[in-house]
Order: structure tokens, then sequence, then C-alpha cells
């Protein structure tokens, strides 16, 4: 038996990629995962996000225009994908707060809220309203923090700033990891003697032990705790990334990191390889099927020339909405844009349309029609699409 | 140069281990394809923290976009140390294999000044950090293996390295012994310091000299058929990336196109069908700590997949942290306290997987490792070599 051949390989390594390889490498099969870099996922908010158009996420997706993949996705998968979801973040430490029956809130860094499904518990008491009587605490000199937005939005908030000797999200949450800075910093928090009913932090307070950090600075202060999530580096979409792929990995799965995809092995129907260039001589992995959740645009997946957009791994056909032309609109921030909607249209087996081979399945944020930002479905359809196509992927190696 | 491929997401800097402890660092962002626009090459350069980068490659294995932020400032530092005059330890340590040399044949005497007290401060006056010992210098190194000669058809050139040679010889046989039970032949050619510790020093001469000589030595032997294998992924990255690279010399293609990881050739052979080999049960419970320059050559983790084949091996994979070290890196007294802070981060990971023991690729690695955690710190090879029950005599010294 080959080492380097595997049942299936998923090229990707974001919330889609990983999720669909723990599930199959969960149900006994061999599964490498290739990627060119680190995902999007590092710069999200951590936060699980459904469907915001609507209170219930799981009512919203019902909304959702025609056409949008959602659809192709049984509520019963989107349940057993979340509560999967829920109860593996258990033991990283990092839980998740939510149903997919209701949507929360989250403040934002600007005094907004942000509608969202499922949140990590350091988030789970954010405000939920502008009358909340907040107290913020900023460090000195932290970048692109300003708590002052947010208190000119929510009236009963007010801030003090802590000098925690770095001015990084990246420097401070190593910091917290430290339990004599941790004491030292709660010691500063107590002689404040705030009055406010909650303490809201930007979302800094640790890596590995960001939940316990929160645990203890609410047991010391007596008042709920909460991260309000920053602009990247963002700490809790770097601690949601860390978790998924040790679960990948403890199922059994294999990384290959700095692996660009730059050319297949087909044979007739099939893949049968994918090839990347290593440092000295190309080197090729093997398998039985292969799952796309190379990501939209930022995440590398699809990739704007002038003339058209191209698929980057398989140059499979990509769908855009309409003429160029007439994607300009008046309104910046209607989120109608033709862009949002790029992408590889898939079947009800999460299978590529119009694609020459049977074993390429796919997920995430590549597909076509998902206007992730408009429909604040992106994590949300990330893990219940990846449930999709790898129970298909499994369905087709049988 | 493709940095303008950066958009500007920051992954790179969440990467960055400097980074997060030293902030006089800028980070790979700035320091990379930011600071790359205002570098000309006609104004001397003058930004000083370009030195504090490591060299990880951690932000070049994590963009998305697939900018190199650690070939920026690699090329930064080589043009700073060219403008610059170097301190006592940046020369020192670019001159580590002349340095080993001499420590190797002085073995006993040299081992003994480097850990009395009094040695230890001639050591800080020169800037040199001494928070983990300095390795033991070999009497006996590797050059010393006699050569067994088999008609196989597989032939190996063994690249072993400076630290391996000088350090830790008895590594290096059970290297051997490992292939020749394969039934591969193994020659040690004529080789020098890869050059890295010079790069890493901001010496590019000195670097492209070892390089050239190199070269100039395995090309002969991959002519000849040989493969060659190396097991220190440091060297082995600079082989296969920076000859050709920042060093710029053409004819590394050819090494590189014939270079191949120790595991990874192991793996290859195992593949071709050309070995079968049993692996007996071992009971342990290890963590695997990933050393930066094996994620940076792109070729997975081919000795995680080996000890995969172990049976009763419980082998946790860690490649979030750098152990801070990253060769002559954290010997230097200005780099001593982020190398401090991030090898006991790196440790405090190790430590909450309840293993038992650390396994690592690089000699460095478990130098910092074992040197902080007082766990043992195996080379894959070693736990391998158990598990087929191949035994050197372990003379040391």
């Amino acid at each position: 038996v080959s080492v380097t051949e595997y049942d299936v390989i998923v090229i990707g390594a974001g919330v889609a990629g990983l999720t669909a390889g723990a599930k199959l490498s969960s149900e006994g099969l061999k599964v490498a995962l290739v990627t060119m870099g680190e995902p999007t996922a590092c710069l999200s908010t951590g936060c699980i996000d459904v469907c915001s158009c609507d209170e219930n996420p799981l009512r919203g997706i019902e909304g959702l225009p025609a056409g949008h993949p959602f659809h192709f996705v049984t509520p019963e998968i989107i349940r057993q994908a979340l509560s999967d979801f829920q109860e593996f973040m258990v033991d990283p430490a990092l839980p998740y707060t939510g149903t997919p029956d209701k949507n929360r809130r989250v403040l934002s860094a600007i005094g907004t809220f942000k509608t969202t499904c499922l949140t990590p518990s350091t988030m789970k008491a954010s405000a939920q309203h502008e009358d909340e009587k907040v107290h913020i605490i900023t460090f000195a000199g932290l970048k692109d923090f300003y708590p002052s937005y947010i208190t000119s939005r929510l009236r009963n908030a007010s801030f003090s700033t802590y000098d925690a000797g770095s001015t990084t999200t990246m420097g401070i949450a190593a910091n917290f990891e430290d339990e004599a800075f941790l004491e030292g910093f709660i010691l500063w928090l107590e002689q404040l003697c705030m009055t406010e009913d909650k303490i809201a932090f930007p979302a800094v307070l640790g890596m590995e032990s960001a939940a316990e950090v929160v645990r203890k600075i609410e047991y010391r202060l007596e008042r709920p705790v909460f991260e309000i999530p920053t602009i990247p580096p963002s700490m809790p979409g770097r601690r949601l990334f860390n978790a998924l792929k040790d679960r990948f990995r403890r199922n059994g799965g294999v990384i290959y990191w700095g692996w660009p995809v730059i050319g297949v092995e087909k044979a007739g129907r099939q893949i049968e390889a994918v090839m990347a260039e290593s440092q000295g001589r190309p080197i090729s992995l093997n398998a039985g099927a292969f799952i796309l959740a190379t990501g939209s645009f930022v995440g590398g997946g699809l990739h704007a020339r002038r003339d058209k957009i191209i698929e980057k791994v398989f140059d499979l056909p990509v769908y855009v909405p309409g003429r160029w032309e007439e994607w300009y609109e008046q309104d910046y921030f209607s989120q109608n844009h033709g862009i949002g909607k790029a992408g590889i249209l898939v079947d009800s087996s999460f299978r590529p349309v119009d694609c020459p081979w049977e074993n390429v399945f796919i997920c995430g944020s590549v597909v076509a029609c998902l206007d992730a930002l408009k429909n604040g479905c992106g994590h949300g359809f990330a893990l219940a699409s990846a449930y999709a196509a790898a129970s298909s992927c499994r369905e087709y190696l049988r | 140069m493709n940095y303008e491929h950066c958009i500007r997401c920051t992954i790179c800097v969440e990467n960055c281990p400097v980074f997060r402890v030293n902030p006089a660092f800028p980070g790979p962002k700035q320091s990379g394809p930011d600071a790359e626009r205002f570098r000309s090459g006609h104004e001397k350069s003058v930004d000083e923290w370009v030195m504090l980068c490591s060299q990880c490659k951690r932000c070049d294995m994590a963009c998305p976009c697939g900018v190199d932020p650690a070939q920026m400032i690699l090329r930064a530092q080589q043009r700073y140390g060219m403008e610059h005059p170097h301190t006592a330890a940046h020369l020192l340590f670019a001159n580590n294999y002349y340095l080993s040399t001499l420590g190797s044949i002085t073995a006993p005497l040299a081992n003994k000044i480097a850990s009395t007290k009094i040695g230890r401060r001639i050591f800080q006056r020169m800037g040199i950090a001494t928070y983990i010992p300095f390795p033991r210098f070999s009497f006996k190194t590797l050059r010393w293996e006699k050569k067994a000669r088999s008609r196989s058809a597989r032939k190996v050139a063994f690249f072993h390295g400076c630290f391996i040679n000088f350090y830790r010889p008895d590594i290096g046989r059970k290297i051997i012994r490992m292939l020749q039970s394969f039934s591969v032949d193994v020659v040690l050619p004529p080789q020098w310091c890869c050059g890295l510790p010079a790069l890493g020093n901001g010496n590019l001469d000195l670097a492209r000299s070892f390089a050239r000589r190199n070269v100039a030595s395995l090309s002969n032997y991959v002519d000849a058929g040989y493969d060659i294998v190396y097991t220190c992924t440091s060297c082995g990255l600079c082989l296969l990336h920076d000859y050709q690279g920042v060093m710029d010399i053409p004819e590394a293609k050819k090494i590189a196109e014939n270079s191949y990881d120790l595991h990874e050739y192991v793996l290859k052979l195992i593949d071709e069908k050309v070995i079968q080999p049993e692996f007996k049960e071992i009971r342990k419970k290890l963590a695997y700590h990933i050393p930066c320059h094996l994620r940076a050559l792109r070729i997975g983790y081919p000795a995680a997949n080996l000890m995969r084949l172990i049976p009763g091996l419980e082998c946790r994979i860690l490649d979030d942290a750098c152990c801070g070290l990253n060769g002559s890196y954290g010997f230097k007294k200005i780099n001593e306290a982020t190398a401090v802070q991030l090898g006991n981060r790196a440790v405090s990971l190790i430590k909450k997987t309840g293993a038992e023991a650390i396994v690592a690729d690089c000699g460095s690695c478990r130098m910092q490792l074992g040197g902080l955690s007082g766990m043992t710190a195996y080379d894959p090879v070693e736990i391998l070599c158990e598990s087929l029950e191949i035994k050197v005599n372990k003379s040391r010294n």
C-alpha cells in the first residue's frame, strides 16, 4: 500500500476544507489536505454566520433567492453540521453559543451590531442593544481599535486604557497567555471600580486559553465580560482555524502546507492526481476523489483577469451574472455587486456543473451565487456544504 | 518581485513568531512587501531591524497570495550585512563550520571550556547567549565513518550537515545503518557547511563560497547516478532554495532536482515497493515539533507519515510554534529574549499534549526544546531505528 496515495484530497484549508476533511477522515478514509497558504478564516470574526436575512437563520435560508446553493443542503444536514461543530469545539476549550433557530447580535468595533448565528463563548455576553451599560477596556497604542466609535453609538458606554506593553492584537494576545500578566491586569481592573453592567475588550484576550481568560476576569470582576471582534490580525478567527486544523489532524488527516496546485493528472472521467511545485521537482499526490474548497477571490480560489474570471485549480467554468458592464450601481453598500455571485455552479450532489470529471466535489465560498456578505452566510455555508460534499464524495467512493 | 500581489491581509503577521514577542520588529508585511517599495539600489540600507527577522519562513508559507516576505527580507539582510561592519557574534556564527572543525579536533578541551563559568562569561562578552548550554563537540565526527559498499542499484550521497557531523555523529551513523539495511549504498561526498549560518548572519559572500564548493562536489555524484539525501531540514532548504535563489547559482538546479529529505526518500522507497520495512511496536507518546524549515520545504511531513506506520506509537503533530532558536539566531545576545519567550511558548504547547518526549528533525530545535523543557528530544530517525531494531554503538567524544 502506497504511503502517499490517498482516498481523498481536499484542496484548501479554510472552514469548508478542514471540515470536509475531518468528516471524511473520521469515517475511516485516508485524507490529505493541500493548501497554498492560510485561509481567510484567520481574518474573520470567528463567528459562524448561517443566514442573517431573518431572525431565524433556517427560515432565512428558505427565503434566499432561487439558485442559492444553500437550497441544495437540507435543514437536517445544516443542523447536523452546526451541532457537530458546537460539540467538538468544547474540547479545545473554545465552546460556541447559539442555535440555528435564532440569530444573535455581536457588538462590532464601530459600535454597530453584527447579526450572526453561533458565537465563540468569549462573545457570548456581547451587548445586544444600544442602551446597555458597558465599560470598554482598550490598550494603549492598539492599532485600529477606537472605542470612541462605540461610545458615540452606545450612550451608556465609557472606556479606560491599559498599557499592555504591546500595540498589536497578536502581541497583547501573547501577553494574556502569561498568568502573571493576567493577574496584574485583573488587579488594575479591580481598582477601576467600574459601575457598568458588562466589560468589553477588543478580541485580544489570549490565544489558546481565551475562554479561560474571559472566565477568570468574569469571576473576579463579578460581571459578564465579552470580546469585540477586531479587524485583522483577528484572534478569534485564528483560534477557530487552529481548532479546526487540530481536529482534522486528530482524525488522522495529513496537511501539506505551501502546496499550490499547478497541474492535474487526468484519465478519462477522472482526476487521478494533483501536482505542486516543490523546491526541487514537481511532486504529485494521488487520490480517488478530490474536494475543491479553495475559497473565492481573497482565499485564492478565483482569480479575476481582465477578460474573464478563472478557477485556479481545475480551470472549471466560472459563473458570473450578466455582463460586467451592468454591475455598476450608485449605492456602494447595496451589496448587489455581481462579483458576489461569481463562482462555480454546483448540482445537488455538490459536483460542479458541466465538469468533465466525476470525482470532483466542491464546497465553501468558491461555489457560485453565494453572496456571502449580503446574505451573511459565510462560515455557516462552509460547514453545511462541507458536510454535503463529503457525503456525496463518500457515496461516490463506495 | 511579487510584492505587488500583497493584499495586506496580515495573515503573515499573525504567523510571525518574532513579531509576536519583539515590538522592535515591524513584522513581515512591513519589512517585506511594504518596505520593498522603498528599497532602492542607490541608497545605503539603514533598516537595522531587518536583522531581527529569524528567517523561519512562516510568512512565506502562510501567504494566500503567493508573496514571499521572507525572501525579500533575506535579500535586505544580505545587503545590510554587506554595507555594515559585522559584530563578533555574527562573524563567529557565519564561520560556524570552521569553528566547529576546530572544536571537534580539540573536543575534550573545547567542551570543558564551553561548560565553565569563565567560558560562558567569554561567550556573553562576545554577545553570545548562554541560556541553554552550547552543544557538545564530538571528537570522532561522522567524516571518520568507514565506507562499506555493496553493489546495489540505489546509491545515496549523504549530505549530513554540520550539526550531525560535529555534535551528533551517532545519529548520522544510525541514518547510514538504516539506509544500508534497505540495501542502499551510502557514501559521504566531500562537503562543507551548507552556507545557511553565513546567510543568517548577513554574510552572502562567505555563504556563496561554501555553496559553490558543495555544488561542485555534489554535482559529480548526481552525474554518477547518486541521489542526494539530507537530514537537516535547514541544510535542505538552503540546498534546494537559497542556492538558486538569493545566492544565484544556476548550476544548483541539478542538486535541487536530485535531493531528498531522508524521510521523503524512505517513503519513496516504500512507494516504489523497493522496501517493505517491518516496524516493531513502540509504546510511546511523542510530541512532534515540526521545524519551521521542514514546513518551508513544501514536502509535507514525511517523518510523520513514517512514524504513523509504527504500531503503538502516539505522535501529536505541533506546527504552530517556532522554537525560537533558529540556528544561530537565538544564540545572539540581542535575540536572547525573543528566543527564550518563543521557546517557552513552544514548550508549554508540548507539555499540554502530555507527551513523554519530543521529536523534531532539526538539531537546533531539539537543542532549544530539550534545553528549556528538560525533556528528551529525539530525531525521528532514532524512533525509526528503535522500531526497526537498528543499533549503533553510541560512542561520543
